[in-house]
């Protein structure tokens, strides 16, 4: 499996991986058959470096055809992130390409040719940004190089401007449609030259999507879409119980039912993105085989995870973290410093599992054939459909074919591909191309969650009402744990997040607490920052009343407390975002009755978040008003991108503080549908205000990070309303 | 009862099993893919399309009480994707992933119908049906307002 690639992309360090600061690039050129310019490079993660060569198998991010138009490939999975925009924008920015001549088109799954295509992490535009504008650079410079060649001039004479070579000496105009076959014969430029921040063109402005008008015309084309001829249907029934078999199969009934051809039975495929083993049914259509699906009489062997049941799970969860538990890192001398406490602060905070529900259930379609392997799927991970086939069918899996296609939504449940592996099971065994779509509560009962959690954190503050000390232990089921099923509680390095918050404490232990996994955890937006996010900013804000001080002012301290050099860009960028969201929302201003304002930050995917959340709060009803959100994620590509991510990560912390929790009862999901997983709906949607700060910083992503404060800020301000403090989330468990 | 139904101005016979749902019949009989599929029980809203001007949930319709009727899905909502809604729809960047929009779309479209300037909670109380996992309510509310202003121009 590859792990390196996963602990590159999401990592168990939860979230702040390290930087690969390697910067070099190689550009590829070529003049294309139908002439015109194709610019290719090389990425991390590439099988080889670029050269100069006219016929080479071109990874081609940019195709100038001789008409002008501009087609630009993106390389990551797009599942309503947006990057499918902000990327090319970066290359036609770089490019002085007009905007409107820009088509972007989906990159099938290719390693060798796109690089890592492995969407996650918030990782696609701090790792991409520099890269894809270079080559939209080279491309201008070539442009430039080869229209000055045509006037007889030097490139110095002449400047490109949205689609155009202009000559500074006569103001004759060339297009980049007329040059493009010319350009691709300039020889390629060593260090293209970057644009600076006053010159962009569509860096750092709202931008408009490149695709809008498809979706609001149905034509936009995801994973359930794909039609092929002679394709088949099928549904599907998962082993409940994770590490479960099939015990006994009567299949009479199911295939009775008129169109339906095969009833085919998966057994485990025992790697991380394997199916957990099934059930499924093969008929003309998708309803057909869902309604044979409901008729197929199965019994299942539960085996040792039968004995999960997440209400007593999370009250052992907790029993771990309040006793002593295995250090992961240590710092100073807490034990001194609760000795000589003022004040001792603690708190047990817990979550429970979540389920990445996006709109679009997991679906692909997939033909295996005896010399071809070919894949349609909505998916975030090209190469690990390929891999986990290529080992399932015993081929190379440079032999897969793939074609991502728009994922509804994914929030990283579309990393893991076990739904396209079932799908290659029925295809390879009916020799024909299947469809397979899985039903929501297949969806929402086979899934990779987001770790069940249970925290404990014990503080000092000293007579002025500063952090002293700091004991936090965890307990958790982790990611890891899908990779080494023995492992019997978080490895040291997930808890990397708790040893390296911004906040100034000198003395620091971290514990991890005993936390078997019973089913598959994976990768949910935001990560283990929502949990570490919502003890940390709920947490501050106990601390904080404690010491008598407002929580802005107990947050600036113990961010200036922080006198580690290598963390001091993270201080100041911590209490920018702080300030920011403070300053906008108001906090502190005299309100009504009923009503309060919380305020949290976070720093996760190396960005920074602030929010500061008004609520009213009337009995059990919590009605959020306003949420003013603060960040800071350096450069912005696209500003009405960034603030759509923060929209829409409100919501997700909203759902996620309130609302959804999967349970299990002995091994098996209880949840099944929106009415028992309820998720945010239109009349609970508050107003959303997304403050920008202007940074000239590297520029990092936003997919994640806004999820993280939400939850804490929401604490904090019902506290803030009502004197009643919220330590579990959901909130509002429905099964409670 | 006759045995066919109009879809987007265009006749179709029915020739799958009375209780198929209509979007199944829509999505893999006739391969009109706009209309989506969320979660099979009317919950979400993803599968809203137009019986005869108001909205429904095809995934919990048969085919066989559609029969007679006019369909409209997002394909036919206009002739060139530029009916008021889905203008304001673009002006205001409202798709994240987009999956959920067709149904957001066609069931705004029934309510400006009904109602030509509906206030927030007529918004809230005629959309609460339809989720959007990406979180695009805030432009959601934005784009119907815009469009409900737009239509007011018209007429
Ligand atoms: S698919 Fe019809 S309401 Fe969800
Ligand atoms: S835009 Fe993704 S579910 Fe609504």
């Amino acid at each position: 499996m590859n792990r390196h690639l996963h602990a590159a992309i999401h990592g168990d360090t939860a979230a702040n991986p390290i930087e690969n600061t390697n910067r070099r690039q190689f550009l590829k050129i070529a003049s294309m058959a139908s002439g015109g310019l194709a610019i290719g490079f090389t990425l991390p993660g590439m099988a080889s470096p670029a050269s100069q060569d006219d016929n080479i198998s071109l990874n081609a991010f940019i195709h100038l055809q001789e008409n002008g138009d501009t087609l630009i490939y993106s390389s990551r999975c797009e599942m309503g992130q947006g990057i499918s925009t902000a990327l090319p924008a970066a290359i036609a920015d770089e490019m002085e390409a007009d905007w409107s001549r820009v088509h972007v088109e989906q990159a099938g799954g290719d390693k060798d040719k796109y690089g890592d295509q492995a969407t996650g992490g918030s990782a696609s535009i701090r790792t991409q940004f520099e890269p894809m504008r270079q080559a939209g650079a080279a491309a201008k410079m070539m442009l430039v190089a080869a229209a000055a060649k045509v006037w007889n001039t030097s490139v110095d004479n002449c400047y490109a401007e949205n689609h155009f070579v202009i000559n500074k000496l006569n103001k004759q105009k060339l297009g980049y449609g007329e040059l493009a076959s010319l350009a691709a014969k300039v020889p390629v430029p060593k260090d293209p030259v970057l644009k600076t921040k006053d010159q962009y063109r569509y860096i750092g402005k709202a931008l408009d999507r490149h695709d809008v008008g498809l979706v609001t015309t149905g034509q936009r084309m995801y994973g359930v879409d794909t039609k092929l001829p002679g394709m088949r249907y099928a549904a599907i029934v998962h082993c409940p119980v994770f590490g479960g078999k099939l015990k006994s199969l009567d299949k009479t009934a199911a295939m009775q039912v008129k169109g339906v051809t095969d009833v085919i039975e998966i057994p485990r495929l025992d790697v991380p993105y394997g199916s957990v083993g099934g059930v499924a049914v093969v008929a003309d259509n998708s309803w057909t085989a869902q309604q044979a699906v409901k008729k197929l009489v199965v019994e299942w062997e539960a085996g040792p995870n039968a004995v999960y049941n997440t209400k007593e799970y999370k009250q052992q969860l907790v029993a771990n973290v309040e006793k002593p538990a295995k250090k992961a890192a240590e710092r100073g001398d807490v034990e001194k410093a609760f000795a000589e406490a003022t004040h001792k602060v603690s708190a047990t905070y817990t979550g429970g599992h979540l389920s990445h529900a996006p709109m679009e259930p997991n679906a692909s379609v997939v033909w295996v054939q005896d010399d071809s392997c070919e894949v349609w799927a909505s998916t975030q991970s090209p190469d690990d459909i390929q891999k986990t086939l290529g080992g399932y069918l015993k081929r190379d899996p440079k032999d897969i074919k793939v074609n991502v296609m728009i994922s509804g939504g994914a929030f990283g449940r579309k990393f893991k591909c076990d739904y396209v592996h079932e799908a290659a099971a029925i295809s390879q065994q009916i020799k024909a191309p299947v469809q397979l779509i899985w039903s929501r509560e297949e969806d929402m009962r086979t899934g990779y969650y987001h770790s069940i959690n249970a925290q404990h954190i014990e503080a000092s503050l000293d007579k002025d009402g500063n952090v002293t000390g700091w004991l936090h232990r965890i307990a958790f089921p982790s990611i890891s744990s899908l990779f080494n099923p023995s492992l019997d509680r978080a490895p040291d390095n997930a808890l990397g997040d708790i040893e390296n918050h911004p906040f100034g404490i000198a003395n620091l232990r971290s514990e991890s607490g005993e936390a078997p996994a019973h089913t598959r955890i994976g990768w949910y937006r935001a990560v283990y920052a929502i949990f570490y996010g919502f003890a940390f900013g709920t947490f501050a804000d106990e601390l904080a009343h404690k010491a008598g001080k407002d929580t802005v002012k107990f947050l600036n301290d113990v961010y200036d407390a922080n006198t580690n050099p290598e963390q001091a860009d993270q201080v100041m960028r911590s209490k920018a975002v702080l300030a920011l969201a403070a300053k906008h929302s108001g906090i502190g201003k005299k309100l009504p009755k009923g009503e309060g304002i919380g305020i949290a930050v976070h720093h996760s995917f190396q960005s920074y978040v602030a929010m500061a959340v008004h609520v009213k709060v009337d009995g059990d009803d919590i009605k959020v008003l306003n949420v003013d959100c603060a960040i800071d994620c350096g450069q912005v590509l696209n500003t009405d991108g960034a603030t759509a991510q923060m929209e829409g990560a409100v919501v997700m912390g909203m759902s996620l503080s309130l609302y959804t929790e999967i349970s299990f009862k002995d091994g098996a999901v209880v949840n099944s549908n929106f009415h028992d997983y309820p998720v945010l709906r239109i009349n609970e949607m508050p107003n959303v205000r997304v403050h920008i700060v202007d940074s000239d910083a590297k520029p990092t992503g936003l997919g994640e990070p806004g999820v993280a404060p939400f939850a804490p800020a929401l604490s904090n301000a019902i506290f803030a309303a009502s004197g009643t403090r919220y330590r579990d989330i959901p909130i509002k468990p429905l099964s409670a | 009862m006759a045995n066919t139904v109009v879809i987007n101005s265009k006749e179709y016979a029915i020739d799958v099993a009375d209780d198929m749902p209509l979007l199944w019949f829509l999505r893999d009989r006739l391969e009109f893919t706009g209309t989506k599929f969320g979660c099979g029980s009317g919950l979400c809203g993803a599968c809203t399309v137009h019986m005869d001007g108001t909205a429904i949930r095809a995934c919990v319709m048969p085919i066989s009480a559609v029969a007679g009727k006019s369909i409209t899905t997002i394909e036919g909502l206009s002739e060139n994707g530029d009916h008021p809604l889905q203008k304001a729809w673009v002006e205001n960047n409202v798709p994240q992933c987009g999956y959920c929009q067709a149904g957001q779309i066609m069931n705004a479209a029934s309510l400006l119908a009904t109602n030509t300037s509906p206030s927030d909670d007529d918004i809230d109380a005629a959309m609460q049906g339809n989720i959007c996992r990406c979180g695009t309510y805030q432009r959601i509310k934005k784009a119907i307002k815009s469009a409900a202003f737009e239509l007011a121009k018209e007429v």
